[in-house]
């Protein structure tokens, strides 16, 4: 980038070519955040709280289930790559995704309200596909 | 005074105004996204399963927590706290003494954690909580079966 001359009587002047170099910088940084949280990750969930839970170190493998308790109906929906599924039909898909890599995972995004009968449900699939590392997402406030 | 006449087809270069216009509309768009996101963490498990093994199979020391209903939490079917108390503290403390009597002894601790169908899911991750608190690590979530 241009620079100036660094004279030592001059006025400084104001320079747009580092300033559009940090809006730039400053731009992909917010990019890269925002993009992490791609759309599997239902923003509606009111995951409970653990203030104790594990940080989550990286999300390879990882096989998303969102449960959305509805008050109104009193009934759970639970999501699985973005398309509402019964989590017992779901088990081949999970079996093709840990044949292709063994570290797979299943975390259960749930509100904190729905009965566990729902979460039982994505863990007994969890075991009839042969995953075994089941996580649960929580808050930490 | 008289102002210049516009000519049809100006040269019009590169502007950097228009530019900078647009980059900080998508920095301010990126940064009230980021801004809505919340940091979530995570509760591990471990499901049984079979494995194979050559080596002498080691004896665990087995501890067995249940969820009723109405979210009260009963460690080998002695009642831990109240039903309304979030942080479980008489659980913790008992968790936190099993741990250390099980690593002193060097045998494996695994707790089941068997939740009544109906009982809500923020209890259970409160007594998940509590176990990643007193530092147990083998957990295994079961859950009632129904008739």
């Amino acid at each position: 980038m241009a620079g100036g001359g660094g004279g030592g009587d001059g006025e400084p002047e104001f320079q747009i070519a580092p300033m559009i170099d940090v809006l730039l910088v400053l731009l992909i940084f917010f990019m890269s955040i925002a993009t992490t949280a791609v759309s599997r990750y239902d923003p509606t969930i009111e995951l409970p709280v653990a203030p104790d839970a594990n940080k989550k170190d990286d999300s390879e493998g990882e096989l998303v289930f969102n449960i959305a308790w509805k008050v109104q109906t009193q009934t759970a929906v639970t999501t699985y790559e973005e398309r509402v599924v019964n989590p017992e039909d779901v088990v081949p898909s999970m079996i093709a995704h840990k044949k292709a890599n063994p570290k797979a995972r299943v975390l259960v995004r749930s509100d904190a309200l729905t009965p566990v009968r729902y979460i039982s449900a994505v863990v007994a699939a969890a075991a009839n596909a042969g995953i075994s590392d089941v996580t649960f997402a929580t808050l930490s406030r | 005074m008289k102002m210049p006449i516009q000519q049809a087809n100006p040269d019009v270069g590169f502007q950097i105004a228009p530019m900078i216009d647009v980059v900080f509309v998508i920095l301010v768009f990126f940064m009230a996204l980021a801004a809505q996101i919340k940091i979530e963490q995570i509760l591990q498990t471990k499901l049984p399963g079979r494995a194979e093994s050559s080596a002498s199979t080691e004896f665990v020391d087995e501890q067995i927590l249940a969820v009723s209903e109405d979210g009260e939490i009963s460690l080998n079917d002695e009642a831990y706290d109240s039903p309304q108390s979030r942080d479980l503290p008489q659980l913790t403390g008992t968790l936190l003494r099993l741990k250390e009597s099980s690593d002193a002894a060097k045998s494996k601790l695994v707790v089941t954690l068997i939740s009544n169908p109906d009982s809500p899911y923020y209890r259970t991750i409160d007594v998940l909580n509590a176990l990643s608190v007193a530092g147990i690590t083998n957990v295994t979530f079961t859950s009632d079966t129904e008739e």
